[in-house]
C-alpha cells in the first residue's frame, strides 16, 4: 500500500506545482488572477496546451502597424489566465473593479492605459513596469463572459512601436500572447 | 536664550525657503491634477484613461528609428515632451457631469503661468478650451477642455508643445480627435 502510496503523492504534488509556484512567489500577476476571481466569484481556467506550445515557439503571428510579423513578448516570459463561460456582470460598475485593481498594484505599476465601455460590458487595463532593460506589462481584458489577464515582457523598441496607439495596444498583446504559430 | 533665538530663527528661515522652493517647483509644472475626474467612470458609458510619463516618452524617442521616415516624423514630435495624460468620459445622458468638475480642472488653469488661447475652435461638436503654461521665453504644456453636452475630454500634455504640434498629435500617444484649428479674429465693423 506504501509503495502505492509515495508515488500517487509525487503525481499529485507536480500535478498542482505551477499554481502552487505561483501562489507562493506572491507576484502581481497571481494577485491581479485573485483580485478578478473574488470581485466578480469566478474561477481562472489553465491555459490550453496549444496557446501554450504557441508562446513557447520562436516566432508568432503578431501584426504589427507596419504589417510585419513578429514576436511581441519576449520569449518565455509570457503568464496567461484565461476565464470562459463565465459572468462577469458590472456589480458596483467598473468604477469599484478598477479602484480595487489600482489599489492592488499602486506604487509598483504605472496605470498606462484604461478603456472601459459600458455599452460593450469591456474593460481593459494596460499596466507598465520597469524590468531593468525590458518592460514587463501586465494586460487585464474583462468581457461579458470572457477575460484574460496576460503579463509579458517587452523589448522598449516594440513597447515604444506599441505606445503610438495605445489603445489598441491591450488586444495587440492579448492576441500575441495566444496566438499559436502553427494556425 | 540668544543661541535659541538665533536656532529658531534660522530654522523658520529654512521652512520659508524650502516652501517657496516647492510652490515654485508646483508652478513650473505643467501637470494637472486629473483624479478628481474619476468618480465620473461610475456614470460614463465610454472611459479613456491614458498615462504616459516622462519616463515613458523618453522611451518612445529613444527608441523609435531614425531611419524610417514615419517613425522620425514620431520622434521630433515627441522629443522633449514630458508626458501626456487623458481622461475621455462618454455618457448616455446629458447632465451627467456638472460645471464643478469642470471647475475643479479650469480652478488650476487661473494661475499666471497659465493662459487661454482665444483664437481657437473645434470642427468638433460643443466648446473647446485650450490653455498654455509658458514661464520666459518656453512653452511648459497645454491643456484642452473638450466638453459637449454628453462627452468630457481633459488632454494635458507637459513639456515644450504648441498648436500645431498638438493637432499631429491627434490620434496618437492616446490623444483623441479634437478637430483644434486657429480661428482668425472677425473684422471689426
Amino acid at each position: 500500500m506504501k509503495r502505492l502510496l509515495v508515488p500517487t503523492l509525487l503525481l499529485t504534488l507536480l500535478w498542482s506545482a505551477p499554481d502552487s509556484v505561483a501562489e507562493a512567489k506572491g507576484d502581481d500577476f497571481g494577485a491581479v488572477v485573485k483580485v478578478v476571481e473574488e470581485f466578480y466569484g469566478v474561477k481562472h481556467k489553465g491555459i490550453p496546451f496549444l496557446a501554450k506550445a504557441g508562446i513557447k515557439a520562436a516566432t508568432a503571428a503578431a501584426h504589427l502597424a507596419g504589417g510585419s510579423k513578429k514576436r511581441l513578448a519576449e520569449a518565455g516570459s509570457v503568464k496567461l489566465a484565461f476565464f470562459e463561460d463565465q459572468q462577469f456582470s458590472a456589480k458596483g460598475g467598473f468604477s469599484d473593479f478598477r479602484a480595487t485593481l489600482k489599489a492592488r498594484l499602486a506604487g509598483r505599476w504605472l496605470p498606462f492605459i484604461q478603456v472601459l465601455s459600458l455599452n460593450d460590458e469591456a474593460q481593459t487595463y494596460v499596466f507598465l513596469r520597469d524590468a531593468g532593460p525590458k518592460y514587463t506589462v501586465l494586460v487585464v481584458t474583462i468581457e461579458k463572459h470572457d477575460a484574460t489577464v496576460v503579463q509579458v515582457n517587452l523589448a522598449p523598441q516594440t513597447l515604444a512601436m506599441l505606445m503610438q496607439n495605445p489603445n489598441d495596444m491591450g488586444r495587440a498583446i492579448m492576441d500575441d500572447a495566444t496566438t499559436d504559430d502553427r494556425e | 536664550m540668544r543661541t535659541l533665538f538665533k536656532t529658531v530663527k534660522l530654522a523658520s528661515l529654512g521652512l520659508l525657503l524650502g516652501l517657496s522652493v516647492s510652490v515654485t517647483a508646483r508652478a513650473q509644472n505643467a501637470r494637472i491634477e486629473m483624479g478628481q475626474l474619476d468618480h465620473l467612470g461610475a456614470k460614463a458609458s465610454e472611459t479613456v484613461d491614458v498615462n504616459i510619463d516622462e519616463r515613458l516618452m523618453h522611451l518612445t524617442a529613444k527608441f523609435l528609428s531614425g531611419k524610417d521616415p514615419d517613425e522620425v516624423k514620431i520622434k521630433e514630435l515627441v522629443n522633449g515632451l514630458k508626458g501626456i495624460y487623458v481622461k475621455s468620459f462618454e455618457f448616455e445622458r446629458d447632465g451627467d457631469y456638472s460645471q464643478a468638475d469642470i471647475e475643479s480642472i479650469r480652478l488650476q488653469l487661473r494661475s499666471p503661468a497659465w493662459s487661454k488661447i482665444l483664437n481657437v475652435s473645434s470642427k468638433k461638436e460643443g466648446s473647446v478650451e485650450v490653455y498654455l503654461m509658458s514661464n520666459a521665453a518656453q512653452v511648459g504644456g497645454l491643456v484642452v477642455v473638450a466638453t459637449d453636452l454628453k462627452e468630457l475630454t481633459i488632454v494635458n500634455i507637459v513639456g515644450p508643445v504648441d498648436l500645431e504640434k498638438l493637432s499631429q498629435l491627434e490620434g496618437q500617444f492616446g490623444v483623441p480627435e479634437l478637430g483644434i484649428e486657429r480661428t482668425k479674429p472677425k473684422p471689426k465693423n
